[in-house]
């Protein structure tokens, strides 16, 4: 970069000494670097329904557990307590220079903007979940598929959302989606 | 040098945002301490300084092809179309090209130097309203990419700026941060500013790079197209509600 800068700027010298007439060039003379690639690689796949695999929701405490981390848990270096057992802090990636780099895993932070039983700090852009079970769940107004396909992917039954898409990001896989439902529609009285 | 005052604007909008923003009594006796001492005062001098290297004022305005009368408004409708540059650029850009153009070395975007440089050069059009004039074709082009930036959803949640910062949830609590509506927090016309939660002065880019980065959005470049185009519609969005220009902010 520093490089570049000298060889543009001598460039600019130089034609300013060429031309007495033209002023210099400056439309290269700024740094203006190329974003529309990075963001296009960014992009959000579109809507995708899926369903529930088999097995899905379950009362194992230590599922529940881990979707119970993921859910008030922002990334692995974040968080402070241990994660349940099946769930790491960090995850080993390789990088371009063929190096393997420690990442921290990212959670759900659902916490950010549901409130639940036992959370700390919650914010109100979604609805509450606290009593899911009771109210949803038992009275048939929703079902655990519903749960499932929202946390997967909110745009399918609200286009203009302002949930997080967990599955088709890639964000999470299939099993920790039903590890995070399960959590929801748990019976959290103890 | 102009001095640079904090406006009574600002303070009212700090003195109401302690009941808003539910902060500790200590965290409030802080921010009134720094309302009289903007940490970030020290930044815009050095800033004062370094431009001072440029020519000041004199030079920006023949620089920009306007008189030195009329330089605090034109600063005010930055990011602008400069013929010469070719684009609608940034003022930091504009400080490049000059640097370029005089020979001199060429601060980074993202340095510290151009950050206070830039908290100097926009402190110059304090107390006026950001004039950007969407009937400029370039401009509108700029806006109109910024607004496209601003509501694509993308990145490991698949989030938009829009996502946390749409009308429709302004005020809502996000992990208990109260979500500003940014044309009332007057988010284009307050930075530069310093941050005290990075104890550091921060440019309004880099501020959109932060929110990035917490919500898993790519972070994208300070300078692209794509990031000048953020800033024009910020800034426009604070013109709308009519907030004067306040540089140096003040932000939690
Ligand atoms: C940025 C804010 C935000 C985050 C983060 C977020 N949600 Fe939501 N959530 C919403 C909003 C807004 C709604 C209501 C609109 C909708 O249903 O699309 C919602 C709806 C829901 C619902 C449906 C409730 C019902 O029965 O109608 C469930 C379940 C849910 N979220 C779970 C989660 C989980 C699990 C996570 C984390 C993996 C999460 N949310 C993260 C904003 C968020
Ligand atoms: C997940 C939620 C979320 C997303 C996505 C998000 N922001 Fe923010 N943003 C926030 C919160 C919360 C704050 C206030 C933080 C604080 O009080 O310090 C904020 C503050 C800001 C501010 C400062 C406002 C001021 O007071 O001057 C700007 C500017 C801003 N955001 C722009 C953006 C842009 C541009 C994007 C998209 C690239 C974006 N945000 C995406 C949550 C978000």
């Amino acid at each position: 970069m520093q490089r570049k800068i000298k060889v543009i700027t001598t460039a600019v010298m130089l034609s300013a000494v060429a031309s007495f007439v033209n002023a210099a060039d400056l439309t290269k003379a700024y740094e203006m670097p190329d974003a529309s690639k990075m963001i296009e690689k960014d992009a959000l796949a579109k809507p995708t329904k899926y369903t529930m695999p088999k097995g899905c929701i379950s009362t194992d405490a230590e599922l529940i557990a881990r979707g119970e981390y993921i859910f008030h848990n922002l990334n692995g270096k974040k968080a402070k307590k241990t994660p349940p057992k099946g769930l790491v802090k960090f995850i080993e990636k390789k990088g371009k220079d063929g190096k393997v780099k420690k990442k921290p895993k990212q959670y759900g932070n659902c916490v950010a903007c549901h409130n639940i039983e036992g959370a700390k700090g919650a914010g109100n852009i979604g609805p509450d979940l606290t009593g899911y079970k009771a109210m949803f769940i038992d009275t048939k107004t929703r079902d655990n598929q519903f749960v499932f396909q929202k946390i997967a992917d909110a745009r399918i039954d609200n286009p203009k959302t302002h949930m997080t898409i967990n599955l088709t990001t890639k964000l999470f896989n299939e099993r920790e989606i039903c590890d995070i439902a399960s959590y929801i529609v748990a019976d959290k009285k103890k | 040098m102009k001095r640079v005052i904090l406006p009574l604007a600002l303070l009212v909008t700090m003195a109401t945002a302690g009941e808003q923003f539910a902060m500790s009594d200590a965290d409030r006796a802080m921010y009134k301490e720094m309302l009289e001492n903007n940490p970030a005062d020290i930044y815009v001098e050095e800033g004062g300084e370094l431009f001072e290297e440029l020519g000041d004022e004199a030079a920006l305005a023949k620089f920009l092809g306007v008189s030195e009368k009329e330089l605090p408004k034109y600063i005010a409708g930055f990011p602008r179309y400069v013929k010469k540059l070719g684009n609608v650029v940034g003022l930091d850009q504009v400080m490049q090209a000059m640097q370029v153009e005089q020979g001199k070395k060429q601060f980074k975007l993202k340095s510290g130097k151009m950050f206070s440089m830039l908290a100097y050069v926009k402190s110059l059009a304090n107390d006026e309203v950001a004039n950007i004039d969407l009937s400029e074709p370039h401009e509108k082009a700029s806006y109109d990419l910024g607004k496209k930036t601003f509501m694509t959803a993308r990145g490991g949640r698949g989030l938009s700026c829009n996502s946390c910062h749409s009308k429709d949830i302004v005020g809502m609590v996000l992990r208990t941060q109260p979500l500003p509506d940014l044309g009332d927090a007057g988010a284009g016309a307050t930075w530069p500013a310093y941050r005290m939660t990075k104890s550091s002065l921060r440019t309004l880019q880099r501020r959109f790079q932060g929110c990035m980065k917490n919500a898993l959005l790519k972070v994208i470049p300070i300078g692209s197209k794509e990031m000048v185009g953020l800033e024009v519609y910020v800034a426009k969005l604070a013109q709308d509600k009519k907030k004067p220009i306040a540089i140096p902010g003040l932000k939690r």
